[in-house]
């Protein structure tokens, strides 16, 4: 039996849980009390400029134009409309990719817009974006492909057919896990992603497992082809800043998540892969 | 009455209180008490099956914390057929205060790759903070620390007499990265292998010191970044670097090129090991070897110096039989670097043979079936 005294003692000790809380966030949160300002957004707008970090090596995402001398690509063009929508101009730091963390804790630049994939392991010492692009391994079929009940359109229906991979890649890779659960799958490998997305077109295979990256390239310049289904995995580019700059971050988030909205998002995608 | 009533609440209080002791213990037990660890042995002695005596790999165990991963991983390797491994010991983690060692990971590793009939070849360098500047780079090493560094590697041969025979002193010092963001020095690094080749013999006579790994490069004369590496090692001859090394350690990348492109001073492909060998005849160390502790290409699919996965394959076995069929001056082959214990998630991962999960890439079955025997010619 709980007695009154004893509620006014819990009631007491919740009291005070809640209190500490509250002092604790608020010091946090409040650099008169202690807290550490983050003036990530405001350091950024007074400069007038966005400072993003690339290594220009990974086309189509960034690489250096080879008549221009210039960085482009879809990183590029990225970087340059959310410094258009926090109202700043963006300047391109081309780093190498074993550099790039450092460089961005060292304060070379606030942010790493670089085909960066999302790193829990580096999560004590910058934060990431939501994802702008997924650019993991998807199923691929002719574009006529029947769309009935024997329709492919997830890996859970390849039982029984034939998959394209290429060989020695991550779809390769993750054909040969699914062919431990999926009954009479048969992988057929081949050279390069755009052999896969010929074969399937040609109807040599059922299906082709390839990079999100590759099928979109071959839709665009090939076609014969569409992408079915969820990605097979997931290779989630973020954008990083200091784990400190949660202004910026967050400034960033939602400028994307606008971008995502209005249709910015797949109009770069549609651009560029 | 009341008394009695008053007893039987000190009695009901006695029992919850030693009720929630005992339930308070249970939970420790079942919580708080770490299950007993699998225990790891090193199990019987076993040996490399391979067609090609050859062929190595760098490993990268240095941050591998679980035994039984450390185990796992040098299996692996021996099960592919690769006899050397080449492996990361930093000076900073054995030595963390002047003088006073740990040798329990790197006991670990030697032990367990040797159990698989491997041979190691040991990479010493990253300085620990006691002998540089604060803030400065792990890379960073004056003068009036080398002895330090000789005072570890006579530590690290002494331990490990009978067990490593190869040491590697220092990566890549044509790049200011590896050296301590100062300007490279082919002589300063002379004096330091000059200390470190003296040290390591009083440790074990027997005991071989590469020099060199340097970075296969480009780098114009002045650049801040590095030094051509056919410069450097000439650099390292006029300082007297002959005296003092027995082995040369090359870093042989391919990057796009195949593994029979021709090699040339302005170009960075695998055989460029063959200019390296051109500039120790030179300077009439012909009768030296040359082991390739760094190397290979990268599979990433869209990285500009990336190569297709079958291209990988090919290339990769192409250079273990290059060095078996035509180098006969060259020891091993170690590409860079058969599994990281986490993904790097970067064109990194696309170096490895093995996923940190132990799943083998084709690159692995390829060239496991090449070192049975099992593969045509042509590949």
């Amino acid at each position: 039996m709980v007695t009154g005294r004893t509620m006014r003692r819990r009631a007491m000790a919740l009291l005070l849980v809640v209190a500490l809380t509250i002092t604790m966030g608020t010091m946090t949160a409040c650099p008169w009390l202690g807290g550490k300002e983050d003036r990530s957004l405001v350091r950024v707008r007074q400069a007038g400029v966005l400072r993003v970090g690339l290594d220009a090596s990974y086309p189509p995402f960034e690489e250096i134009d080879g008549a221009t001398g210039e960085i482009r690509g879809f990183d590029v063009d990225l970087a340059r409309e959310l410094g258009r929508r926090l109202g700043v101009e963006v300047e391109i730091v081309n780093s190498g990719w074993d550099g790039l963390y450092d460089a961005l804790e060292a304060g070379r630049f606030d942010a790493v817009i670089s085909g960066l994939v999302y790193d829990p392991w580096q999560t004590d010492r910058v934060a990431y974006s939501i994802s702008y692009f997924n650019a993991g391994q998807v199923l691929v079929v002719r574009e006529d492909a029947r769309e009935d009940e024997e329709a492919i359109a997830q890996v859970g229906d390849l039982k029984g057919r034939t998959l394209g991979v290429e060989v020695g890649s991550e779809g390769d890779v993750q054909g040969h896990e699914l062919r431990k659960r999926l009954r009479d799958l048969t992988l057929r490998p081949y050279p390069a992603p755009t052999d896969v997305l010929r074969a399937v077109r040609q109807g040599e295979v059922d299906a082709g497992l390839v990079d999100a990256i590759s099928a979109r390239q071959f839709i665009r310049t090939e076609g014969g082809v569409r992408i079915v289904g969820p990605p097979v995995s997931d290779e989630l580019y973020v954008v990083a800043v200091r784990l400190e700059d949660q202004a910026l971050l967050k400034a960033i988030n939602a400028a994307l998540v606008e971008m995502r909205d209005d249709g910015t998002l797949s109009r770069l995608a549609d651009k560029w892969l | 009455m009341g008394e009695d009533k008053a007893r039987e609440i000190m009695v009901t209080a006695r029992r919850v209180w030693v009720g929630m002791q005992v339930l308070v213990i249970a939970l420790i037990l079942v919580f708080g008490v770490r299950p007993p660890q699998p225990l790891v042995t090193l199990g019987p002695q076993r040996h490399v099956e391979t067609i090609n005596p050859k062929m190595g790999v760098h490993t990268r165990l240095t941050d591998e914390v679980e035994e039984w991963k450390i185990k796992r991983t040098l299996e692996m390797v021996r099960e592919m057929g690769a006899p050397w491994i080449v492996e990361y010991f930093p000076w900073a983690y054995y030595e963390g205060e002047k003088g006073i060692y740990d040798w329990s990971h790197p006991d670990q590793v030697v032990d367990h790759a040797r159990r698989q009939g491997l041979t190691v070849v040991a990479r010493l360098g990253y300085v620990p903070e006691w002998a540089r500047p604060e803030d400065s780079a792990f890379s960073y090493l004056d003068a009036a620390h080398y002895t330090d560094f000789g005072d570890f590697v006579y530590a690290f041969v002494d331990h490990f007499r009978g067990r490593v025979q190869y040491v590697i002193i220092w990566n890549e010092p044509n790049l200011a990265l590896e050296w301590g963001f100062q300007p490279v020095n082919p002589a300063e690094y002379t004096a330091l292998l000059r200390i470190a080749y003296a040290r390591a013999k009083e440790a074990d006579p027997q005991v071989q010191v590469l020099a060199g790994a340097l970075a296969p490069t480009l780098a114009p004369k002045g650049h801040p970044e590095g030094m051509n590496d056919l410069d450097y090692l000439q650099g390292m001859y006029d300082a007297g670097a002959a005296d003092v090394f027995d082995i040369l350690a090359a870093h042989a990348y391919g990057w796009r090129f195949p593994v029979d492109d021709p090699p040339a001073a302005d170009k960075v492909n695998f055989r460029r090991v063959e200019l390296l060998r051109q500039v120790m005849v030179r300077n009439g160390d012909d009768h030296k070897p040359i082991m390739v502790t760094e190397g290979g290409w990268n599979d990433h699919p869209r990285w500009t110096k990336g190569v297709r996965p079958y291209q990988r394959i090919a290339y990769t076995i192409g250079a273990y039989e290059l060095a078996a069929r035509d180098w006969d001056w060259c020891l091993a082959v170690a590409p860079y670097a058969f599994r990281f214990p986490r993904p790097a998630r970067s064109y990194q991962d696309y170096f490895t043979f093995v996923t940190p999960e132990f799943k083998p890439k084709p690159i692995y079955r390829e060239v496991q079936r090449y070192a049975r025997g099992e593969r045509g010619e042509g590949w």
